[in-house]
């Protein structure tokens, strides 16, 4: 463990040597930090997000760059290793000097560098659906927040007369906060208590804490609670929304379909299976069961197809050692990475300097980019209002996109709100 | 009789074709024009009821994305392609209004590519009014599954106006199954009858038939009676639910018994194996997981040999394994091939494991329990250097996928397959050590290597020959997990520490604790998750920590595996060396 960790602060430490030595150089370019895991748990969906970045920086370069300079991407490996990712950001901002840093899947990365970059006033662009309470002047969250996402979705279950909600997740941080937004939402919307499955948890006062029904990562054995569903949706009308990560999908669909539930009895909405996950799921089990994220492949607009195209052209032309070149999709969290390099280039240009505190009155005054998904608009919260879908998942991993919301408005402090 | 019947059906829905098949054709083609979900909702519930053989494929079609709109001179016709597709990806198209082929205005006909057009828009409200259509229409399907699940729908719709047509089918019904769904959905549907009388037979007729479905219907009649004030009807709503949930406790039971002994199974057939290596042997095998990872890879490439090929790039080389293309059972089958190679394939990197590594180790438990670690981590590497980092797919044969229901207890293929081929293998595994003269020498090395030695036996063959059989078992262990969860560089991982739990808890070196011990955790784990939501409450009288116990009840999985834990680590305490001691001059 400790001897890569040496070795790769050594490489980098003589990058930013080598960098030293050749103003001219530095001169030209801008510095920019992508902090993913390249290794890892994590490396399978976050690899995917640096491929994009690279891409967006090359298609910008391409073009001139940005304030007529090109960007230099220092790509640094976070190895799913959450106090790794705190060093590393500390490395980009102290040593590196990066006038921007793409980076972080999971939250609690995410949690891990924040205060790196307050201390340091970095500014990181975050682009995963994540569970709000949260809003650092530090980051720039183009993900979705949980009323970009889960209750869009629940919004259109109940408009399709889905009458009970089971709640089910892994057990962190993201599935427990988002299932308690979604417990008061359903309440507000008049949706009877005994009709929200999965179990709830109280404090000693009898208030609710946690709701839903949760299973630890990497969990094999769902039988029991396939079985549950089964009685809780027995009568019709019912649903399951899922906060499951990962693999554990697997085992709970392929139990799911065994079962004999379907997307007809009981429908799925899943906000953790993108088209880039489906690449490691039994596509055939999930048929029918739905997504909702503010990105589809399957857009059908000249933007999106032009974009699904320049990528894997790029991708096909890539040196980058040991990218993955075949079977490739893109999703939401990639246009999301996408969009925020466009959104940070547009405020930069906008303010006529790299300077953080400069970009961030630009974009708090509100920038708008035409991306794959539709129109972003930053927002003075540092989050973005965007267009949400609803898809169906298709037996090719990709989805049908059934419905949409227009330009949403992105609302991180939720919990306490709906009454 | 009923196949006369069933002419006469057919004579009378031609009939109706000739009169009706315009009516219908047209309104399902105004339908897919109307904007706004509301309008074709209502536009579909006129279908309700018409009995045009136009309906069924239209609606299917449509449910499906092959009803297209074409746009031309600023007109929207909806049609639908048929025939085979040619070079361009072109059908024809036949017009939805007439059945009549799409011309142009000379009167040729047009050929349209499905990539082009736009297919006609439809939700899941939209998706469950043509399944009502169609579920009438399914009422009178040759396959009583899908009358069944017509009725199940029918039930839940709760819709009076079906119910005369539910009572037609009470005198043709004939399969037993779909009779007892048919008078299930009757009385539901009588639930809603404004008769009072009726409810209340409807109220008995579901207790007497212990519908399980039926328990959120019957609380909101009971709900509206007490609103109503008329408590009588209240006391008998109350007392079917009492009924159904008295019912629905024995099912639970069953259930749950079921799925311990599917579990327990799972458990047994990861930890045969090590029971063999580790029990028999007494080698510490860190890698036995990455042998149950061999063997789920193993079923994997058979998969893909059965189907297109694959290809695969270990360090770089580019490697190309073609397919057979093969199709309907013979593709399905190719499971069954898998069981035995990936039970090779896995002895065989047993065999290399134990040549190359472990006989240097024989006295030496602590460093083999390094060097197989080390070995482990190697194979996972190999693992993601050849098939990618990603977890791959493997399907479920369609002879695994699907249930029974017996009594209201679900029973997945899958899982009695696993019951059952672990019994095979414990079995197969018993005859073995206890009845062939290679059981014996077995026996006689793992119990005394001296003195075997001694009497002839080539104990470092009868080594390597018991490690081959130990990894071959953790092979088919992993052929059976690509089934039923996923396959993965990490898989071995996930079930290394229960594997050596289920051989430490039985007692090492005893094959009969391995199969108590396996099923004994299994069933621990599955009544804990199954009744420690209900218990919950009770543990808040738990001096200091109630509170969070019955927090952590609810989780049920997760208390499951943590009361799994407490509850070996303090039978240990108990009997350190598991259910049954070995007592022998070599393990002392």
């Amino acid at each position: 463990m400790n001897i890569p960790r040496l070795s790769s602060i050594l490489t980098v430490g003589a990058l930013a040597l080598a960098t030293l030595v050749s103003p001219v150089k530095a001169e030209e370019t801008v510095k920019v930090g992508v902090l993913h895991s390249l290794s890892g748990t994590m490396a399978i969906s976050e690899t995917s997000l640096r491929d994009v970045l690279l891409f967006t920086f090359d298609e910008i370069n391409a073009k001139g760059g940005v304030l007529g300079r090109k960007i230099e991407p220092v790509v640094v490996d976070g190895a799913s290793n959450w106090p790794l990712f705190a060093e590393k950001a500390k490395q980009l901002l102290e040593q590196d000097h990066v006038a921007v840093t793409f980076g972080c899947w999971t939250s609690v990365s995410r949690k891990s560098v924040l205060p790196v970059y307050e201390k340091n006033n970095g500014l990181l662009f975050y682009p995963v659906q994540y569970e709000g309470e949260e809003e650092s002047k530090n980051v720039a969250y183009t993900a979705e927040a949980v009323n970009q996402q889960a209750t869009p979705a629940v919004d259109y279950l109940l408009a399709q007369g889905v009458k009970k909600f089971y709640l089910l997740g892994s057990d962190y941080v993201y599935p427990q906060t988002t299932n308690l937004v979604l417990l008061e939402y359903l309440l507000s919307k008049g949706v009877p208590i005994e009709n929200i499955g999965g179990g709830f948890r109280k404090d000693a006062s009898g208030k609710i804490i946690s709701a839903g029904k949760y299973t630890p990562f990497g969990h094999t054995d769902y039988q029991q609670i396939v079985a549950e569903i089964k009685q809780f949706a027995a009568g019709g009308g019912a649903a399951v929304v899922s906060t499951l990560n990962g693999d554990t999908n697997v085992p709970f669909f392929k139990e799911y379909a065994a079962s004999g539930l379907t997307a007809e009895t009981c429908p799925v909405v899943s906000f953790s299976i993108s088209e880039d996950e489906f690449r490691g799921l039994p596509a055939d089990k999930l048929v029918g069961q739905l997504g909702c994220w503010t990105y589809f492949q399957s857009i059908k607009s000249p933007a999106n197809k032009k974009f699904v195209a320049d990528f894997q052209a790029w991708l096909a032309k890539s040196t980058v050692p040991g990218i993955v070149k075949e079977g490739r999709v893109t999703c939401s969290p990639m246009v999301l990475s996408y969009d925020g390099v466009y959104l940070w280039k547009a405020c930069v240009e906008k303010a006529g300097s790299f300077d953080v505190d400069k970009v961030r009155e630009v974009w708090k005054s509100g920038v708008s980019f035409n991306g794959p998904g539709g129109k972003v608009t930053t927002q003075p919260n540092m989050h973005l209002t965007k267009n949400v879908f609803i898809g169906e998942t298709k037996a090719d991993g990709q989805f049908k996109i059934l419905k949409s919301f227009d330009n949403v408005y992105g609302e991180p402090w939720l919990k306490g709100k709906f009454k | 009789m009923v196949r006369l019947f069933l002419i006469q059906t057919f004579l009378w829905l031609a009939c109706g074709m000739v009169a009706e098949a315009q009516d219908a054709r047209h309104e399902i083609a105004a339908a897919t024009l109307l904007k706004g979900e509301a309008a074709q909702i209502k536009a579909l519930n006129g279908l309700m009821g018409q009995a045009d053989d136009a309906i069924f494929p239209l609606l299917e079609a449509w449910r499906k994305d092959r009803l297209f709109l074409y746009e031309a001179n600023g007109k929207t016709v909806p049609v639908l392609l048929v025939g085979a597709k040619d070079k361009e990806g072109m059908q024809a198209a036949e017009r939805i209004d007439t059945g009549k082929p799409l011309v142009d205005e000379k009167g040729a006909a047009i050929r349209l590519n499905a990539e082009d057009l736009n297919a006609v828009a439809h939700s899941a409200n939209l998706r469950r009014v043509m399944k009502a259509v169609l579920d009438l229409t399914d009422l009178a399907s040759s396959e009583p599954a899908k009358r069944r699940s017509a009725l199940a729908a029918i039930g839940q719709a709760q819709q009076l106006e079906k119910l005369p047509a539910l009572e037609k089918r009470l005198a043709v019904e004939k399969d037993a199954d779909v009779l007892a769904a048919l008078h299930e959905a009757i009385a539901l549907v009588r639930l809603k009858s404004p008769d009072r009388a009726v409810k209340v037979a409807a109220l008995k007729e579901l207790e007497q038939i212990q519908s399980l479905a039926s328990t959120d219907f019957i609380a909101t009649v009971e709900k509206e009676a007490k609103l109503a004030k008329d408590e009588n009807l209240a006391v008998h709503a109350h007392t079917t639910l009492l009924a159904i949930n008295r019912h629905r406790s024995v099912v639970d039971f069953g259930g749950t018994l079921f799925r311990s002994l599917s579990l327990g199974s799972i458990l047994l057939i990861v930890a045969l194996g090590l029971a063999i290596t580790f029990g028999l042997m007494g080698v510490i095998n860190m890698a036995h997981g990455e042998m149950i990872a061999i063997g789920a890879y193993t079923t994997y490439v058979v998969q893909n040999v059965f189907a297109a090929g694959l290809a695969l790039s270990p360090f770089g080389f580019s490697v190309m394994i073609p397919g057979l293309h093969a199709t309907g059972w013979f593709k399905e089958s190719y499971f069954l091939f898998a069981l035995p190679l990936s039970f090779l394939t896995a002895a065989v990197a047993g065999i290399l494991l134990e040549r190359g590594v472990i006989r240097f180790l024989y006295r030496r438990p602590l460093e083999s329990l390094l060097a197989t670690w080390g070995v482990s981590l190697l194979l996972q590497q190999l693992l993601r250097l050849t098939f990618g980092a990603n977890n791959v797919q493997v399907g479920s044969p369609s002879y695994l996928s699907g249930n029974w229901v017996v009594a209201d207890i679900l029973l997945g293929w899958n899982r009695i397959f696993v019951i059952a081929f672990a019994a095979l293998i414990v079995f197969g595994v018993w005859l073995l050590l206890t009845k062939t003269p290679v059981g014996l020498l077995i026996r006689a090395v793992t119990q005394n290597r001296a003195m075997a030695s001694c009497m002839g036996v080539r104990t470092e063959r009868v080594n390597t020959l018991t490690f081959a059989l130990g990894s071959g078992l953790a092979g088919l262990a992993g052929a059976f997990l690509s089934q039923i969860g996923n396959v993965g560089p990490s898989l071995g991982q996930s079930y290394i520490v229960d594997s050596f739990m289920v051989v430490v808890v039985g007692g090492v070196g005893n094959l009969v604790g391995t199969i108590i011990s396996g099923l004994g955790i299994g069933s621990f784990d599955q009544f804990v998750q199954q009744y420690s939501p209900s218990v919950a409450g009770a543990l808040t009288e738990v001096p200091w920590v109630g509170g969070f116990l019955q927090n952590l009840a609810q989780d049920s999985a997760v208390f499951g595996k943590i009361l799994v834990l407490c509850a070996i680590i303090l039978f240990l305490q108990w009997r350190p060396s598991g259910l049954f001691a070995v007592r022998s001059r070599n393990l002392d």
